[in-house]
This record gives C-alpha cells, structure tokens and sequence, in this order.
C-alpha cells in the first residue's frame, strides 16, 4: 500500500512538471462555471430572441450529465497520458519489477485517480447543476461518470502504444459519453441501439427519472472496464 | 540462488526458448552471452517474473517466478539496457521515488551518485544527462534497496573506457559485499573479466556452460609466437605444451637470435563462435 500511495503522489509530482496536463486538472471548474453561467445566459437570449417558453432548458439534464462525465474523463485522460509517457520511457516496465508491481500500478494510476474523479464530481454536481438532482442521482451519475472515465483511460492505454495515438484515441473515446443524448433525441426502441454505452443508461435514467437504469449502466461499465483490464494486463510486460 | 529447470517457453506455436536447465549459486557473477534475439531478454523476463506462461520449472530467491508476490521484488535490482528514468525529473528525485517504493531500508542516494561520479550532477534534469550518465544512473538505479540479486544488461554498454572500468569495479565490488549477479551482455571481454561462470545461449538454448577460463582452456591450447632475423623477419609459432619440442625455437634461444616471443590463448569470443557456430552481433 506504501508503495501505491507513494506512486500516486508521484504522479501528481510528474504532472505538476508538465503545463498541459496540470492545465487539464482545472477544466472540470472550468466547464462547471461555463454550465452554470453561460448556458442558461444563452437560454434566456434565445428566449428572447425566438419569443418561445424553452430552448434548451428541456435538455438541462443532459448539461448535468456531460458535467458528470467531464471530471472523469478529464482525470482519467490524465493518468492515461502519464502512462503513456511511462510506457514510452520504459519506465512502467521498470516499475512493474518494484515493490509496487504491476497490480499496484494500475491502481495508482486509474483506481485512485478515479476515487478522485467520483468524489470531485459528488462534490461539484451539486454546485454546477442545472436541474434538482436528487442526492440519489448525483451519486448514480458520479458512480457511472467514474466506470466511463476509467473505460476511457482503458480505451486509451489499450488502444495507443505512444503519447501521440494516445492524443488521437483520446478524442476517439471520449464520443463515448454522447450515448447519453440517444434516449432525448431518438426515439425508442432505435435509441437502445446504444444500450451499451453507460453514457445511454445515465441519459435514459435522467430522462425517465428512474434510478432503475443504475442497474444496466453499472453492468455495462463493469463488463468493459473487466475486458479493457484484461487486455491491458496481457500487453504490459 | 536461481535454479531453473526444464525451462520451456513460445511467444509462438514455436518453442523461443528450448528445456533450459541451469543454476546460478549465491553470491556469484553469472554471465549470458549470445547474440541478439537469442532469448536472453526473454529468459531475464521469465526470471522476472514478467512472463509467467513458461513451462518448467524457474525458481528465484525459493520463489516460482510464475506464483511470485509483490515482495518477490524486494531482493532483486534490475539494470535494463535502456533508460528508465523520468527525464522532466532531477537524479535525486528519480532515486528517492524509486527507492520509496520498497520496504527494504534504502541505501544513501548521495552516496551511490557519488560512487559513479554524478555527485556534481544531483539536481540536474536526466533529460540534460549524456547517454553514458543514464547509463551509470540506471545502474544505481538497481542498488537503491540494496538487493540480493542483480540482473544487469549490458552495463557497459555506451560507457567510455574510463567509467566502464568504473563500472566494472562496482560490479566486482557489489559481489564482494555478497550479491548473486546475473549478467547479460555482448561484451565477451567483460564476460571473461566479471563473470565466474557463463553460459552461452543461441536460439533459445545453452550451447556451453563454465568459467570463462575452462571454456578457454579445454577448446585451445595456448600457443607461442616468436619472430627471428633471417634475411628479414620471420615468424613461426609452437604449441605452448611442446615448447621443448620445437628445434628451431631452442637453436635462437641458444643463439640469442629472437627478436619477440609471445604466448597467445583463444579469447572467449573465439571460444563462442567455435562452438556456436554463430558470432555474437
């Protein structure tokens, strides 16, 4: 555990040395500030301007949505970007052959920064959000920001061999949080065709107000980020 | 030490490394040599603990390699070929992370960059370091928790005669103090200085294991090569064990007629492609 604690506050070292990724650290205030003060600023103007009840005030709950996912990915696309900088140093080869081994790697660089992420975004929903989310929901939707945060970081490590992949793989992933808009703009049952993106099931369950969709989101998360880590396990030798 | 048996082991369908057996006692320096892709990185990985789907049979420290738990890393240093270290990170702070990272107690960080030279160079950036200063930083590298077992790659590789023969003391010295090292290398010249035994491994297989000078002596004999004036230099040469034997030898002795005479033994290299068949690039 000694180790795990000291390789975590290590890679904390590592990204204060480098501007972009410490700059990405900041972009969870940054897009909670621009939700809660911007949009519904420009809601008002196209009210305004288009003399309707509602623009884009029926869709606040996917704002809360992408909020819940954009600390995670973010987090996560950090711990993915040391890694591939280790990877492309050698240097995660040589720390799997440490006293923190290749277990104790994973963990510090994707299941504590991902304890992070959830309590972040637990603590910054509540702050930036545009709808009354319940306690309930803030948690299901910080629980399931977190799995897709990490399936990102996975998809990341697993896909990208350099830091340069990993910048293009990253964009790639990240697509994977727009599931959550299928259940508000296709109708059913053509939007299930994205029933296996947890980013689906937080959309359905924000937009049917039902906590029963936890249960397929947390399954669908689980089964990815099981394979994801088997094949990362399988390619870090 | 390390005892290895029947050790068998495929990337492939096809067996890279072919019913290996050997052992490496303690406190000995134990070199592999072959030429690339002969399936000496692979064997250290499988020593390591990195590769667990061999067959056979590898046990490090009493351990099964493939059944190894975090702690199996406590008595073991690695020195890989290749850099290992944070280059947006200082020497010091590259040491002090890695040694934080064992339970065992540390060795002094000042003290081990001094033992290689880079005193005056703690808290520069690696990233500013030449190729033979992470060279000796990786190496140090490996002492930090002062383990029991060091596997070296090539750790001259990339040095200056000056800080290889650095090297090499501190690689005699580390066994004085009672370390198992595992060498792997090209170097056949540092093989028949530092190792008490060596193997030679090609395409997955020992073709030869023993001390550098018993492999020497039992495939050459030494030979003696003299030159002589005779209407311009002459030279002939004899088996060094029928000496007595040759005439002309004894004649410019007596005569006091030799211009030079020198004894010349097969060198390890010679050794290796004798009996590998293979040279070592």
């Amino acid at each position: 555990m000694r180790a795990i604690c000291r390789s975590f506050l290590h890679m904390l070292k590592f990204i204060r040395h480098d501007m972009m990724l410490f700059a990405a650290l900041t972009a969870p205030v940054l897009a909670g500030m621009a939700i809660k003060f911007i949009v519904p600023f420009i809601e008002k103007s196209l009210i305004q301007f288009t003399g309707m009840n509602a623009v884009i005030s029926p869709y606040y709950g996917l704002f809360d949505i992408f909020f819940a996912s954009i600390s995670p990915a973010m987090f996560c696309y950090i711990s993915a970007m040391v890694m591939l900088e280790e990877h492309d140093d050698h240097i995660d080869r040589y720390l799997f052959i440490t006293g923190l081994g290749k277990n104790g790697y994973i963990i510090s660089r994707i299941v504590i920064p991902a304890l992070f992420a959830f309590v972040t975004t637990a603590v910054l929903l509540p702050i930036f959000r545009l709808t009354d989310l319940s306690a309930a929901q803030i948690i299901f939707l910080s629980l399931t920001g977190t799995l897709q945060g990490i399936i990102i970081a996975l998809l990341i490590a697993a896909l990208s061999s350099n830091k340069l992949e990993g910048m293009a793989v990253t964009k790639l992933s990240s697509l994977i949080i727009f599931g959550a808009a299928a259940p508000y703009f296709i109708s059913s049952p053509f939007c299930f065709c994205f029933s296996f993106l947890p980013s689906f099931w937080m959309g359905k369950s924000i937009y049917d107000n039902s906590l029963i969709y936890m249960v397929p989101s947390l399954f669908v998360g689980g089964i990815q980020i099981i394979i994801l880590q088997r094949k990362i396990m399988k390619s870090l030798i | 030490m390390i005892k290895v048996n029947n050790l068998t082991f495929s990337y492939t369908k096809k067996s890279f490394i072919r019913d290996l057996s050997f052992s490496v006692f303690e406190g000995e320096i134990f070199g592999f040599l072959g030429p690339s892709g002969a399936g000496k990185s692979t064997l250290q990985k499988i020593l390591l603990g990195m590769l667990p789907g061999y067959q056979g049979s590898a046990i490090v420290n009493g351990t099964e390699c493939r059944e190894h738990k975090s702690d199996f890393y406590e008595s073991i240093g690695v020195d890989f070929e290749f850099s290992t270290m944070y280059d947006k990170l200082s020497a010091k702070e590259n040491l002090l992370f890695f040694s934080s990272l064992y339970g065992r107690k540390s060795r002094s960080v000042d003290e081990l960059l001094r033992m290689v030279g880079l005193e005056n160079d703690t808290d520069k950036r690696v990233s500013d370091y030449s190729k033979g200063m992470k060279s000796r930083l990786n190496f140090i590298k490996a002492l930090v928790h002062d383990p029991k077992l060091l596997f070296l790659d090539e750790p001259t590789s990339g040095l200056d005669p000056t800080n290889s023969r650095l090297m090499k003391d501190i690689i005699l010295e580390e066994k004085k103090r009672g370390k198992t090292i595992l060498l792997t290398t090209h170097n056949m010249q540092d093989a028949a200085e530092l190792c008490d035994r060596v193997a030679f491994i090609v395409g997955g297989q020992i073709f030869a294991l023993d001390s550098p000078h018993n492999l020497i002596m039992s495939k050459g004999a030494a030979k003696v090569s003299y030159t002589w004036n005779d209407n311009g230099e002459q030279t002939a040469s004899c088996p060094l064990d029928r000496l007595s034997e040759d005439k002309l030898l004894n004649k410019l002795i007596a005569e006091n007629r030799l211009l030079s005479i020198h004894s010349s033994e097969p060198t390890l290299n010679d050794i290796f492609i004798e009996i590998t068949g293979r040279t070592l690039v």
